[in-house]
């Protein structure tokens, strides 16, 4: 399927960026505010001269106002290291869920090219993929889109292994989104809480199905674990489908309570929904787009 | 315990394997149709919540596969039909005898509710599966050897089922050559002489009852009468009853009438049976206790209530309808020889005998016919003689000096008696009762199962025949016998059937009946042995017999004081007596295993509906 966005769309996300809660400096300049001084557009503030210091900065106003010498002071504006963490693993291989993962992704990639962002796309499963980073402007876009149709969903999913591979590198600390279903047995909340205590801005996007939030079937059926084939012969009563969805329900919830206990952006992002309503609008519901 | 319907061993390595199959089974289950969903994991969660909830939901699988096994296991005991190995039983016997006393006191009840018979069924279905395994016989008093000896307990269960109580005489024993043990079940209702070795097994209890112990018809002295009935009812308990009496005579009604009977008082009536009307009579009682159905119900034939048809066929017979016209008994028709024409056989409304006088029909008659000096040119009275014989065997001025024994001549006096002439004839068939001292026949009588004739060789003409005394006692026996054949084969002894009184059970007729009808007009099979034919009369009622050209009815009763009154008993010597429980007469085991079979269904069919996972 192709992940190609029409003109209108991309008018539509140039006018978004995305929002971190904290401010993360890249090594690059760009059109983000960082916490550093430096040589941006913005005036910050004053400080007195030092020698040393490059005297076409002196405030010369200020001087002949003050009788001292000051210098002006700009915020610097770099880019910010968005990191967007896509799972691939065989419970993703729904098409309708990798679809919205991927074209979220592509989304998400296209604003920040335009905002000049360092994007690096991390594709993982049991652990982490071969990893892209596209480069800085809107052009690159057709690489990213290029790079996301070859990515193919499967093996088993373990977030708290994928996690700590992409902790072992050294990397700039930022923005991390993780593009996800969260159907891993052995817990989202390791693995989140890796990124939290590496000092990311962590941001999650829940991805769901319709075949994920409801049995799907009556009567007696021997369930197969896409991931793990594992085998569960379930006699779906009308009893039993309701405590599936309730329970699913609880899962889902447990993870946006989890996210919210830890400060980690939530939104969810049904497969079913339209996927312009899920960016444009559920996006900034959630404050991860403005 | 033991197994009806195969060896031990068999049946244990059925019974594992049964279990075994049923669990397997469990596991290896149609498998229903694979789903891939993306992950089970909120599955797992869900179904481990809910069995973490529930006891049941812990342990419904095992409960289910126990409850598998047992439900292969019960069918499968229900299919060897165990049983219990009792005491009294022939487990290490050769050759089992079981005898089962046929008496119709078996009917009876009990206070269980069962009768005695099937309490004695059920003692003899235990002794024969105590038995298993040995070469097993199965009798009754009535039928004799039943079934077997056979090592197959399915064929003697089948002739249990089938067998019934049908009376039999007190004398009848059967016996097995090579019986190593012969068990008797009785109710000890009839006395018997047993064998020392043989085991008794009463199932005796006493019980109130009403019945009819006697019914029989007598000639009437009135002459409006056709006789008289005597009816006598047993009141065989330990309180008053009153007993509804009610007579029917073919289907009309003629009695219904409560008595009132003190305990064990015996009632007797004598009941006038008028001339005309049905021929059948049946009694019927009831009472409140009364225990025994068989004998609630008699059966009388009254012979005399329709009057015997008579057809005389002769040029000059006035002086037989001079004979006739005095006698209420017999309604005769007189015809001339060239209206008559031979009857192929016997009618229902056709003359019950035929006179010929002084002449014969060149056919032999198929109806009973007395001859009065019929033509000696008559083929089938002269047949396998030479033509001259006839001529030669005549012989003038006879002299009857010796009285006969047989019926048709017995209290003829014949001093009183002269014969002008007389002429032999020369038929094998023809026996002489009556001779001359010369020797030459002057009374023949012939009986065999298609024809019965009387011969009488002399004329009116040639004799003071109407004018002698002994004329009206020969024409009274002759047209007696003819109609009335001696149709049963009394034994010496056997007095019941010398008074005219029969009972169910294995009876010997006279070797001319060719048929016998029971009740319901069903034809009873018969067995010849040399001159005597035998048939099982199983239950009372009016049977009918046919032979020599004529036919009989006869009344089969119960009517027994000893088989009615149920409070007694005479079981055997002291000490090879066994009691039989009450309540033996309950299903065998096989059927509880089958029912709990079903109750196990029931259960696991619950567990199946109270499943979350399978």
């Amino acid at each position: 399927m192709s992940l190609r966005f029409d003109d209108q769309f991309l008018k539509k996300l140039e006018y978004l960026h995305v929002v971190s809660k904290r401010a993360f400096a890249g090594h690059n300049r760009a059109d983000r505010l960082t916490a550093h001084r430096g040589r941006g557009l913005e005036f910050a503030d004053h400080r007195p001269y030092t020698a040393g210091d490059d005297f076409r900065h002196i405030d010369w106003k200020a001087y002949k106002r003050l009788g001292r010498l000051l210098l002006r002071l700009f915020d610097e504006e770099r880019d910010l290291p968005i990191y967007l963490m896509l799972d691939v693993s065989r419970s993703m291989a729904e098409p309708a869920k990798f679809d919205m993962a991927r074209r979220i992704a592509a989304a998400l990639c296209y604003i920040g090219l335009v905002h000049l962002d360092k994007l690096t796309i991390l594709p993982f499963g049991r652990g982490l993929g071969q990893e892209s980073s596209p480069g800085r402007g809107k052009g690159r876009i057709f690489r990213v889109f290029e790079y996301l149709e070859r990515l193919e969903a499967g093996g088993p999913t373990d977030l708290r292994a994928s996690f700590k591979e992409f902790a072992a590198r050294p990397r700039q600390l930022g923005l991390t989104v993780i593009i996800s279903d969260f159907l891993d047995p052995g817990g989202f909340d390791a693995g989140i809480k890796i990124l939290r205590t590496l000092g990311h801005d962590v941001f999650v996007v829940h991805i769901t199905s319709e075949r994920d939030r409801h049995p799907g079937a009556f009567g007696e059926v021997r369930f197969v674990d896409a991931e793990t084939g594992e085998l569960r012969e379930v006699e779906v009563t009308p009893r039993l489908a309701s405590a599936y969805i309730k329970a699913w329900d609880a899962h889902a919830a447990e993870l946006e309570h989890f996210c919210g206990r830890y400060d980690v952006g939530y939104v969810r992002a049904d497969a079913e929904r339209p996927f312009e309503d899920v960016v444009l609008k559920a996006f900034r519901q959630g404050r991860f787009v403005a | 315990m033991t197994f009806g319907a195969m060896a031990a061993w068999q049946a244990w390595l059925l019974l594992a394997g049964a279990a075994a199959l049923a669990a397997g089974l469990f596991f290896i289950r149609l498998k229903p149709p694979r789903m891939l969903v993306p992950s089970i994991l909120v599955w797992s969660r869900v179904l481990d919540d809910l069995r973490q909830q529930t006891l049941w939901e812990r342990i419904r699988r095992a409960v289910s596969l126990v409850l598998t096994v047992l439900i292969a296991l019960a069918l499968a005991l229900a299919a060897v039909r165990p049983g219990r190995v009792a005491d009294g039983g022939g487990r290490s016997v050769g050759r089992l005898l079981v005898v089962l006393d046929a008496s119709w006191s078996m009917e009876a009840g009990t206070r269980g509710g069962e009768s005695r018979w099937d309490r004695a069924v059920a003692e003899a279905r235990r002794l024969f599966t105590a038995a298993s395994g040995a070469e097993m016989t199965l009798a009754t008093t009535a039928e004799g050897l039943v079934e077997g000896p056979t090592t197959d307990l399915a064929l003697i269960e089948t002739a249990l089922e089938r067998s019934r109580p049908g009376g039999g005489d007190a004398d009848a024993w059967p016996r097995l050559a090579g019986a190593t043990a012969v068990h008797f079940v009785t109710d000890g209702a009839t006395a018997r002489q047993l064998d020392p070795d043989v085991v008794v097994h009463s199932v005796f209890e006493p019980a109130p009852n009403v019945g009819i112990t006697a019914l029989a018809v007598r000639p009437s002295l009135s002459p409006a009468n056709a006789g008289d009935a005597y009816l006598e009812i047993g009141n065989f308990s330990d309180a008053a009853q009153k007993i509804r009496l009610r007579i029917t005579r073919g289907a009309t009604e003629v009695l219904d009438r409560e008595l009132d009977a003190a305990p064990s008082e015996l009632l007797r009536q004598v009941l006038p049976i008028p001339r005309g009307g049905d021929p059948s009579l049946t009694v019927k009682i009831e009472a409140p206790r009364n225990e025994l159905a068989a004998d609630d119900e008699a059966f009388a034939w009254v012979g005399r209530a329709r009057p015997l048809t008579v057809l005389v066929v002769g040029s000059q017979t006035q002086w037989l309808r001079a004979a006739f016209e005095r006698d209420p008994d017999v309604r005769a028709a007189f015809l001339d020889p060239s209206g008559y024409r031979t009857p192929a056989a016997r009618a229902e409304n056709g003359p019950d005998v035929i006179i010929f006088d002084r002449w014969a029909p060149s056919e032999p008659p198929a109806i009973p016919a007395l001859l009065f000096a019929p033509p000696p040119s008559t083929a089938w009275l002269s047949s396998g003689a030479a033509s001259g014989l006839a001529a030669a065997a005549e012989e003038r001025a006879p002299k009857w000096d010796v009285p006969g024994t047989h019926p048709v001549v017995e209290g003829v006096d014949p001093f009183t008696l002269t014969v002008d002439r007389a002429r032999a004839y020369s038929s094998p068939a023809l026996t002489p009762v009556a001779q001359s001292a010369h020797g030459t026949p002057l009374v023949y009588v012939a009986e065999a199962s298609n024809r019965r004739l009387v011969v009488v060789t002399f004329s009116i003409n040639e004799s003071n025949l109407t004018a002698a005394p002994g004329f009206p006692v020969l024409l009274g026996n002759a047209v007696d016998w003819l109609a009335h054949p001696v149709l049963f084969a009394a034994q010496p002894g056997d007095g019941d059937t010398l008074r005219g009184v029969h009972r169910p059970g294995l009876t010997a007729f006279s070797g001319i009946v060719t048929k016998v009808t029971g009740p319901g007009a069903a034809e009873i099979p018969l067995t010849r042995v040399a001159q005597t034919a035998f048939a099982h009369l199983r239950r009372p009622g009016i049977y009918t017999a046919e032979g020599g050209g004529a036919r009989g009815a006869f009344a089969v009763n119960l009517a027994d004081p000893q088989l009615s009154n149920l409070t007694r008993s005479s079981p055997g010597p002291k000490g090879r007596v066994m009691t039989v429980a009450a309540g033996a007469a309950g299903s065998p085991w096989w059927v509880y295993f089958a029912v709990i079979a079903f109750a196990l269904g029931v259960a696991e069919w619950w567990t199946w509906q109270r499943r979350i996972t399978v």
